[in-house]
Order: C-alpha cells, then sequence, then structure tokens
C-alpha cells in the first residue's frame, strides 16, 4: 500500500472527467482525510476536494466504484454536500473526490450541543428539525441510506434552520452495506447488539436521536442508569445496545435525568403532548429492543409542521410558547388554552392542527394537501377584541361555509371573522373545520 | 419558555502529557517542546468544541529530579484553560521516568485520581517524550502502570529526542508503532503536535465509525492511533498550506 502523500499548494489534480484542478489551500483535516480548496482550471470554480488516507480502505477500489456511483446517480436534495467528481483511479495511489464548498454561516450541530452555537428563534431551530427530515425522506427516496448518521454530519444556519448534511461518502444504496457501522451514541440498539447492519430502519432510529437532542440538548438514552463515574466504552453495549431505556419512558422512570448533570432535560416541559408522544414511541422498549415503531419521515414531517403552528406568543404573558391546540399549555405558572383550533385532515396518520391564537401562522403545507413547504407563508390568525380572524395570504379564494348552511368567500387580503364548526375550504380538497375547545 | 441550552452533558476524553525537562533537554529541544505544546492548542480547543460525545482534558506532567503537574494535581483541565496559563517549561536536573509512571499510575484512579467525572470517561491518551536514559528504576513505575485499567485502554504514544531509550517508551506503549523518534528540534515540535492531534482525535472520536471487519478492535486504541499515523504517511508530510 503506497503512502499518503499531502497535497501541495498549486499542485494540479487530474479528474476522471478528463479535467483538472489546483489545489489553493486547505479546508481541514478528519479522520478519513484532508479536505483542501481546490479550483477547477476549465471554469475557474472553487470547490472542496476531500483527499483520502486511502490505506484506511480495505478495499480502496470498491470504495472508489461506490463515490462513482453516488456521483451517477445523483444528490437527493440541495440539502446534501455531495460529491461531484472524483479524481483520476491510478492503482494504488491516494484519490479524492470534489464538492460544493460549505457556505459560509453554518456553524456544525455539534457547536449548537456544546452551547457554541444557539438558534436566534424557536422558529428556527423547528425549521432545522424539518429540513433535517425533509433530507432524509429524500435520501430515502432516493433508494439510499446513510448508515452514518450522527451529529457530526449536520451543519445548521443559527438564523434560518437551514440544514447542509456533510460526509455523504458512506450513503448506500440499498441493500448494499460500506462497512461503516456508525457512532456510538447513534447507532440503533439492534446495531449496537450485532443483530443487524446498519439500513433504512437504524437510519430512523439516529434521526430521532438528532432530532431529541436537537430540541431538549440531552442524549435521550443518557440518564439516572447510565451515570457512572468511570469508563464508559465498556457500558456502551449494555446502555445503548442490551438494556436502553428513554429518559422520559411513559412507564419506567428508572433512567431519568439527573438534576444537576442533565441540565437541559428541563426543556422537555415546553414541547406540546404530540411531540413528546412521538418521542416516547421512537424511544419506546418496542422500538429499542425490537426496532418497532418508528416514526417514518413524513410522519416526523408532520409532528414538526404541527410544532411549527404552535409557536405563538402566551395571550396571558406574551412569552413565546409552543401552544397546544386542544389541551392546556403550562406557560410559567400560569396556563393557557387556545378558545378552539383549526383541524385540518390527517397526514400519514398524524393530526394536523393550529390553535387559534393570534399571531398563528399557517403555511403553504396546510392549504395544499401535496406541498410540504414550510416558508410560505398562506394565512395568519388575527385577534381583536372579542374576536378572531383568518387573513387569506394565498393567491387562492376560499369557500367558507357555516353551519347554517351559510356560505361566504375570502380572496387574498381579506380576513374571514372565525365561527364555531365553520368549514373552510381552501382549494383542492383541502378543507379545515374550526373546533371549538370546552 | 426559554429554549437557550447549556452545552450537553459529554464524557472526559483525558489527554496526559508526560514530558521529560531534564538537564539534557535545555536549549533549542526544551524550546521546541514549549512551542509545539503552545502551539496544539488551539487544535484540541476546536476539536473539543466540535465534539458534542466528548470533551477533551488535559494535563501535563513535568518530571526532572522531581516530578510536577504543570497543570495542577487534583483535575484535569481544559485546553482552553491551559492556553490562558500556560508558561513555558524549564528543563534541569535528572531523569526520574520510574516516579513519573508510578505517579501516572496514581491520577488514573476514579477515586483518588484524575478520572473522576460526573459523566463518565472515554479511555484515555498517554503521550510520553523523553531525551535519555531513566536515571531511577523505571520498571518499578512501569509495572504498577502496566496493571492500571486506564493505562491497558489507553491510547499510548511516545516521542524519543535525541539520546532517548526507545526501547523504554515501546515498553510503555506497548506497541512499536506509536514511538517515534527524532533528533533534529524542529523536526520535535511537528512531530510532537502532529502525535498529540493524531491520537487525541482517535481517542475522542475513535468510536466514532466502528468498521465490523475486524480490522481495529475499538478497545484498542493504541493499534488504532498506529494506523492513523500509517495512514497520514507518517510526520513528515508538509501540508499545502504549511510554514516555513
Ligand atoms: N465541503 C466542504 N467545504 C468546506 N470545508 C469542508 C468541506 N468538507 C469538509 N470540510 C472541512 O474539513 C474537515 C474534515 O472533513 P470531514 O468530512 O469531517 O472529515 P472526516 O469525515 O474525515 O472526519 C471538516 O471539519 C471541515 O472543516
Ligand atoms: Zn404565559
Amino acid at each position: 500500500m503506497s503512502e499518503f502523500v499531502r497535497l501541495q499548494k498549486d499542485q494540479q489534480i487530474n479528474l476522471a472527467d478528463g479535467g483538472t484542478a489546483t489545489v489553493i489551500g486547505k479546508l481541514g483535516e478528519g479522520g478519513q482525510g484532508v479536505v483542501y480548496r481546490v479550483r477547477l482550471d476549465d471554469t475557474g470554480e472553487e470547490k472542496a476536494l476531500k483527499w483520502y488516507f486511502v490505506s484506511n480502505f480495505n478495499n480502496p477500489r470498491k470504495f472508489y466504484d461506490h463515490l462513482a456511483e453516488n456521483i451517477e446517480v445523483g444528490s437527493p436534495s440541495s440539502s446534501f454536500v455531495w460529491p461531484e467528481k472524483l479524481t483520476v483511479w491510478n492503482y494504488d495511489a491516494p484519490f479524492g473526490y470534489v464538492m460544493p464548498i460549505m457556505p459560509k454561516g453554518y456553524e456544525s450541530f455539534s457547536k449548537f450541543l456544546n452551547a457554541k452555537a444557539y438558534f436566534n428563534s424557536a422558529n428556527a431551530m423547528v425549521n432545522a428539525g424539518l429540513n433535517m427530515v425533509s433530507a432524509f425522506k429524500a435520501l430515502h427516496y432516493k433508494g439510499y441510506n446513510y448508515q452514518d448518521l450522527n451529529d457530526g454530519n449536520f451543519t445548521i444556519d443559527p438564523n434560518t434552520g437551514k440544514v447542509l448534511i456533510c460526509d455523504n461518502d458512506n450513503v448506500m444504496g440499498h441493500g448494499q452495506y460500506s462497512g461503516v457501522l456508525g457512532k456510538a451514541r447513534y447507532m440503533a440498539p439492534e446495531v449496537v447488539r450485532g443483530d443487524k447492519q446498519p439500513d433504512k430502519l437504524t437510519d430512523r432510529y439516529s434521526l430521532a436521536v438528532i432530532l431529541f437532542m436537537l430540541f431538549i440538548g440531552e442524549h435521550p438514552l443518557e440518564g439516572q442508569k447510565t451515570n457512572v463515574p468511570a469508563l464508559t466504552n465498556k457500558y456502551d453495549k449494555k446502555f445503548f445496545g442490551t438494556e436502553p431505556l428513554f429518559i422520559f419512558d411513559a412507564k419506567d422512570k428508572s433512567n431519568a435525568p439527573v438534576p444537576g448533570l442533565h441540565r437541559n432535560a428541563g426543556m422537555w416541559k415546553y414541547f406540546p403532548s404530540f411531540v413528546k408522544e412521538a418521542f416516547q414511541k421512537s424511544f419506546s422498549q418496542e422500538s429499542l429492543l425490537s426496532g418497532r415503531g418508528r416514526l417514518l419521515e413524513e410522519e416526523w414531517f408532520n409532528v414538526l409542521m404541527r410544532l411549527k403552528s404552535s409557536i405563538v406568543k402566551c395571550p396571558n404573558c406574551g412569552e413565546e410558547i409552543f401552544m397546544e391546540s386542544d389541551r392546556e399549555t403550562v406557560c410559567n405558572s400560569h396556563k393557557v388554552k387556545p378558545v378552539g383550533y383549526l383541524n385540518f385532515a390527517k397526514r400519514s396518520n398524524q393530526a394536523v392542527t393550529v390553535p387559534i391564537v393570534g399571531g398563528a401562522v399557517l403555511y403553504d403545507y396546510h392549504v395544499n394537501s401535496a406541498s410540504e413547504d414550510f416558508e410560505k407563508i398562506a394565512a395568519v390568525i388575527k385577534e381583536k377584541p372579542g374576536k378572531f380572524g383568518l387573513e387569506n395570504k394565498t393567491n387562492r379564494n376560499w369557500l367558507i361555509t357555516a353551519p347554517s348552511g351559510k356560505t361566504t368567500t375570502k380572496q387574498t387580503g381579506e380576513t374571514l371573522v372565525l365561527g364555531a364548526n365553520f368549514k373552510i375550504d381552501f382549494g383542492g380538497g383541502n378543507i379545515a373545520t374550526v373546533v371549538v375547545n370546552s | 419558555m426559554d429554549l437557550t441550552k447549556v452545552p450537553t452533558v459529554r464524557r472526559m476524553c483525558p489527554v496526559i502529557f508526560l514530558l521529560d525537562t531534564s538537564g539534557s533537554m535545555d536549549g533549542a529541544p526544551i524550546g521546541a517542546v514549549n512551542a509545539a505544546i503552545e502551539g496544539v492548542l488551539p487544535e484540541l480547543i476546536d476539536m473539543s468544541d466540535s465534539n458534542a460525545d466528548n470533551e477533551i482534558k488535559v494535563a501535563i506532567m513535568a518530571f526532572d529530579s522531581e516530578i510536577r503537574w504543570v497543570t495542577g494535581d487534583s483535575d484535569l483541565i481544559t485546553p482552553q484553560e491551559l492556553r490562558d496559563r500556560w508558561n513555558d517549561l524549564d528543563a534541569d536536573g535528572l531523569t526520574s521516568m520510574g516516579e513519573a509512571f508510578n505517579e501516572l499510575h496514581n491520577k488514573l484512579s476514579v477515586s483518588h485520581g484524575f478520572m473522576k467525572n460526573a459523566s463518565g470517561s472515554v479511555a484515555p491518551v498517554l503521550f510520553l517524550l523523553s531525551d535519555g536514559e531513566p536515571t531511577d528504576d523505571y520498571q518499578y513505575g512501569l509495572n504498577k502502570l502496566k496493571q492500571n485499567n486506564w493505562y491497558k485502554v489507553a491510547a499510548r504514544v511516545a516521542i524519543g529526542y535525541g539520546d532517548s531509550n526507545d526501547d523504554v517508551l515501546r515498553e510503555f506503549t506497548g506497541n512499536k508503532e506509536t514511538v517515534l523518534h527524532t533528533n533534529n528540534p524542529k523536526d520535535l515540535k511537528k512531530m510532537i503536535r502532529f502525535v498529540a492531534v493524531t491520537s487525541s482525535r482517535v481517542a475522542s472520536q475513535g468510536s466514532s465509525s466502528v468498521s465490523d471487519d475486524g480490522a481495529n478492535s475499538p478497545d484498542d486504541n493504541t493499534q488504532n492511533v498506529a494506523t492513523a499515523i500509517q495512514a497520514q504517511g507518517g510526520a513528515l508530510n508538509a501540508d499545502a498550506d504549511e510554514d516555513w
């Protein structure tokens, strides 16, 4: 096996497509190789070049071919910093691939976890979750699975929640296996136990861990039971494989967070019941021990959309909260409950609701069942003494039917005064009902 | 609601340096050591900030006629704390390596040493640098150390400079591939940095991607470092951005 050779400034690299690239400098270094800044000589574009420590591979040619295949099949979505070109294959010599350079303004997810980066709003944090879920939906849809999903793969814009996924070289086609099991604490228990190789289902476990850490800031399986002040590696199999227990398990409290140590665990109380339930399902004993009941990406998407639309200012004290639609929400030392909520048809068996509170927002997602757009605002709930309104921010007419049978239409910019049991048809069969809370 | 979080709970990844500050290190060699330690700290800070699983903590022991924990003898400190209070080491006296091993053994303990950490600890890095023959009974200290469970799982690396006894260093690491040698102070600086960064990366991210082909036993961190050193083509391999 040949020695790894670092690249020099101004060195020219031959690409597999016949082009060349010139080394400008270094961008970073990881366990698998060095990442250089290069310029494509034909277009002048700057790119990142990942240059591997080839002796790490048992079969470099196989890995090279695997990268070629991923380049050919293409990126699942714009969230992935996907390989674009390979360097030439030269028996036994180092090789690498070209990818886009990560734009400025993104911070690694690990930095968020270490409180070295912060979201500038609850909305940006929830957007990050939605973006992660969408990216993995696209990945799985394209027939890939990630296999080594962990916090190190994500970089996030703290202002918008936009997500870029890097380190995509272990992404595999369905049924293929990279030989990488994953990272401790993120691997599915069945992988830790050695029962299974990573696949789409184990990706879903890792995704739930990432989402939990994004929102709560703690690891879902680390609590009282796992709190050993000693060498931890040797317990990993037990805590993350054979005897895993969710820190907020609905029945068994023996692994609850340790006060003073798991100090972010208090975030849990802010989240609405439907988010708590989604996590309790994802980390139930059934899921942990037999892989059943994990949420699909579309299910997470709908749960997180509901979370996004629950972000409102507390009608009592003005503080931003996640507001339940159909029950009380505890805010500081008081409880609040909306007068009612807009109830849409379920999506992937998840309820879709928006609390009727001034400032609540509906997105294109709500008014168009084929849409997963969670940026484009479709309507806002407004409040005046004694009444709530829904302003039409779409460019379609809404058809509203009151329980009396009376109908009316609302055009762009007009506001409907909401009444009990109104049916609002946003077009295309997307109907919301105004449900009044008792 | 206040969604502002505090840093997530991490395990500790101890990185412990045993540095020979005997009289023979005086001059250029100790200068290289000082510059290397100072130079490596920003990299360790960044490595630790970007790791949400394990937090790097360091300790530095200087051993000559006496042994002294430069970083304090009650706890490990963060690389940031070390950078804020770093003072150059002086070289003077003998090479009490046996005592150094014995003291390291004492500190590799949860009940009365450095390893007590509320959220647990992963296997440490043990980094030894020497430029000469031990002047005391090193076997005595090393035998004790070899019984220590933290020592057993540690990533053990060593650098020999000049007239170092590399057989002793190899006995310490238990792996000849994690002992490097140089006679040139400029190379020494680079080598310390290279070995410190590589071993800290393996130890702090080591469990990162466990391959199941049996090539790397996740429990043999010293071998994992050997593999990483080899994969990178050794220490003396200039990079695109390297200053002269
Ligand atoms: N596309 C990119 N643009 C800019 N910097 C990058 C890019 N990819 C990687 N890097 C830098 O290189 C470092 C190492 O890359 P990474 O893929 O994490 O390596 P490894 O998988 O070998 O650990 C990263 O921390 C980052 O700083
Ligand atoms: Zn309130």
